[in-house]
């Protein structure tokens, strides 16, 4: 058994040594590709430690570009959920508003966020305002849908019970509804932050003059694919940094899930 | 007692059309009274997507933009998924593989699909292949965890009551591990096809010189309110309808699946 587990962490090491060694190889090493289409790893390792303090060729430092679009991101994603929770779980408790605002929400549920980047350019410009509106949709409809899914899946039986004891309305909604609904609310939050992740990067990529988004399409311009790797990189860290936090935190809330 | 409104399905109906009234009167209320002059009115969208059918936008009409598109994603999603699938039951039926493959797979997943755009045009140019290329991406992914982990939820003791009666080991996979990893995959597939939609819009909207993402990014370009609209609307009614597709195919299966599993 333990030789197995030994053989398997082997496998591992060597699959990462391989894939570093085989990009080595086929560009410092062998040269088959020129550094303007696939740079080594040693050439992205170093424009990394570079690019934290050298403001060229975009005109801002890898920090200055991250904390744009995770402010951003931020801003828009607090919005969405702060309005998205309460009406989803409005549509899912209350009929006339499940009635008349259902329809309008499955309108634009289809429609992907990145869609209403033009609407908004268009109507608000390409400043900050109109990418916070995009990542705002994309995070009000996620947080909607999970949260109006949260509130119908509490049991039957559990209002029932509530019942017999006499609970009025408001109490079944926020001592029985509420909880229960809170794992798919976190999970909800968690994956509208990935959306809004993805988002921040397609609308920079479109409209912007700073941020990472922005970094990577401008160093398409300029040629500069270390520079594209390194922001690809600094993005998937990030969209994993926040993957884990908010994991950790929706163990924390929804600690009873598990009797 | 309380109960989830259990409401007809004719009285949802009256409400719905009530609720897109409504929404279309203050639209078009706000459209025409509006200082702002740039946003159009609902008739006014409309008038020009029933227009876009015969008259064509840019160089086609509306109908061959949306061909462009779901032929990109059609190929990129085929592509993405089969590889996607075929990697994630070999990772889940064999732990080496698995071992190998996955400190590689956690490296490129959280990249979202948007951000290897820039790369991908450098590597591949401004034509098919990098549409292809993003589209794949996007579903690659998500159908290997769906069947790596549709693989990981198969009954033991099955595969072990097979085993024991003499089953080899193709006859395990292609009786037992494949059909209860059909709910998985066509989740995987289901997600590969929203998400190579979401992904042609966005790869379109960067560069491109047709197909829905153009079109809204032209209107975009030109201060065209209308066109933007119209290509907002196709891209959900394609959207919608990609989504029904998937879901009644999924449920075709896997009704299949249940009964052969009881």
């Amino acid at each position: 058994m333990k030789k197995v587990k030994v053989r398997r962490t082997i496998l591992s090491i060597s699959s990462i040594v391989l894939f570093f060694g085989v990009w080595w190889l086929i560009t410092n090493g062998l040269n088959i590709y020129a550094p303007t289409t696939l740079p080594s790893p040693i050439k992205v390792f170093t424009t990394l430690i570079d690019k934290i303090t050298n403001p060229n060729p975009d005109g801002a430092t890898l920090i200055e570009h991250i904390v744009v679009s995770f402010k951003t991101m931020m801003i828009a994603w607090i919005w969405g959920a702060v309005v998205g929770i309460p009406l989803g779980m409005m549509m899912s408790w209350l009929k006339p508003i499940d009635l008349f605002v259902r329809p309008l929400f499955d309108l634009i549920r289809p429609i992907p966020g990145l869609a209403w980047i033009p609407v908004f350019i268009t109507l608000l410009g390409i400043g900050e305002t109109s990418r916070i509106a995009v990542l705002f949709i994309a995070s009000l409809i996620g947080n909607i849908l999970n949260s109006y899914a949260g509130i119908r899946q509490t049991k039957a039986v559990h209002f029932w019970v509530g019942q017999t004891f006499g609970a009025t309305d408001a109490q079944l909604f926020f001592t029985v509804a509420l909880p229960s609904s809170l794992p798919m609310v976190m999970t909800g939050l968690r994956v509208t932050m990935g959306s809004c992740w993805m988002c921040i990067v397609a609308a920079e990529m479109l409209a912007a003059n700073r941020g990472l988004g922005y970094m990577i399409q401008q160093a398409r311009g300029t040629f500069r694919p270390d520079i594209i790797i390194v922001g690809m990189i600094v993005i998937g860290l990030i969209g994993t940094i926040l993957n884990f936090f908010l994991t950790k935190i929706e163990n924390y809330v929804v600690r009873g899930r598990r009797q | 007692m309380r109960k989830f409104h259990s409401t007809k399905p004719m009285e949802r109906l009256v409400w719905a059309i009530i609720a897109i009234a409504c929404l279309m009167i203050a639209w078009y209320i706000g459209a025409t009274k509006s200082e702002l002059g740039i946003f159009p009115s609902p008739i006014e969208v409309l008038k020009r997507l029933l227009r876009a059918f015969s008259e064509p936008i840019g160089t086609m009409t509306i109908q061959m933009h949306i061909l462009y598109s779901l032929s990109r994603v059609a190929v990129g999603v085929t592509l993405g998924s089969i590889s996607g699938i075929v990697l994630g039951l070999f990772m889940g039926m064999n732990d080496d593989i698995n071992a190998f493959v996955s400190p590689l797979f956690y490296i490129v997943r959280p990249i979202p699909t948007v951000a290897w755009i820039p790369l991908s045009i450098m590597w591949f140019g401004l034509g098919e292949t990098t549409k292809y290329f993003l589209i794949f991406i996007s579903s690659f992914t998500g159908c290997t965890i769906q069947a790596f982990s549709g693989v990981k939820s198969v009954d033991q003791t099955l595969i072990g009551a097979a085993k024991m009666l003499g089953a080899s080991d193709f006859r395990v996979f292609h009786t037992i591990i494949l059909p209860s990893c059909v709910p998985d995959i066509c989740l995987g597939i289901q997600a590969a096809l929203s998400s190579g939609w979401a992904t042609v819009v966005a790869a379109e909207m960067v560069r491109s010189s047709e197909g829905v993402g153009w079109l809204i990014v032209a209107g975009q370009n030109n201060l065209d309110m209308e066109q933007i609209l119209v290509g907002i609307v196709v891209i959900g009614c394609v959207g919608a309808v990609i989504t029904t597709i998937a879901s009644i195919i999924e449920s075709r299966l896997c009704r299949w699946n249940n009964r052969s599993g009881v």
